[in-house]
């Protein structure tokens, strides 16, 4: 299992059925689950192509989409960061 | 330095009391306040609601700020920042500094905040009449970030 984290607009179209999913056989990468993401949630996978979108794994910044995935990981999508 | 993100309403005045408390070795106490306004535009607020990724960001804030203390001669900073629901009126972050001179506490603060404008991962949604929206950073705010990181 992995778990997936939807912040800020990307929550709001998000189901929760994804928030803790089976890494499907076919993704190994970020990439391959962001595209996977995309494929299941089209309205999602929008909303992420629209801006520009950070992922951390584990809590930490990912820097490479080629970064790969393994059962446990946590994966948190990140819209443009508005704090202050 | 102190980090907080804090679901709970605070009192900015009281941060800084206790900040501050017995630091007679600082020369230097500057502090921002940003709260949050009951228009935007022309547009009522009834609620701000801040989104946040527990531990990732406190985590990056915390490096913000370090990043911050470094370049300005390690001024002592102090960040509070609120999460979730917040009414009109109500502080929505604290930023202090407290250092030897002024010039190194007026630009942490200053820097920091710029910072925190674009990569602090929060992310604050809008609530009136008019409905809900999701509030990104401004162009100026990504100028100033790009200034801020020249210095």
């Amino acid at each position: 299992m992995i778990r997936l984290v939807f912040l800020g607009k990307f929550g709001d179209v998000a189901p929760a059925g994804l928030a803790e999913i089976t890494l499907p056989g076919d993704v190994h990468t970020l990439k391959d689950l962001k595209d996977w993401v995309a494929r299941q949630e089209p309205v999602l996978g929008a909303a992420m192509d629209a801006t520009r979108t950070k992922l951390i794994v584990n809590q930490c910044v990912a820097h490479d989409l080629s970064q790969a995935l393994t059962d446990g990981d946590e994966v948190a999508f990140l819209p443009p960061m508005s704090g202050g | 330095m102190e980090v907080r993100v804090t679901a709970e309403a605070f009192d900015p005045q009281a941060e800084i009391a206790a900040f501050t408390k017995g630091r007679n070795d600082a020369g230097a106490l500057v502090s921002f306040v940003g709260t949050c306004r009951a228009t935007t535009g022309s547009a009522a607020v009834d609620e701000l609601r801040i989104d946040h990724y527990p531990g990732f960001s406190e985590k990056e804030i915390s490096r913000l700020a370090e990043e911050t203390s470094c370049r300005f001669n390690c001024p002592d900073l102090l960040v509070v920042h609120r999460v979730g629901a917040i009414r009109p009126g109500e502080a929505i972050v604290l930023v202090a500094a407290l250092s030897t001179h002024r010039s190194d506490a007026f630009e942490a603060v200053r820097i920091l905040m710029d910072y925190l404008k674009t990569d602090a991962p929060l992310w604050k949604k809008e609530t009136g009449p008019a409905g809900a929206r999701w509030i990104e950073p401004r162009p100026e705010d990504y100028a100033r970030r790009r200034e801020a990181e020249k210095g």
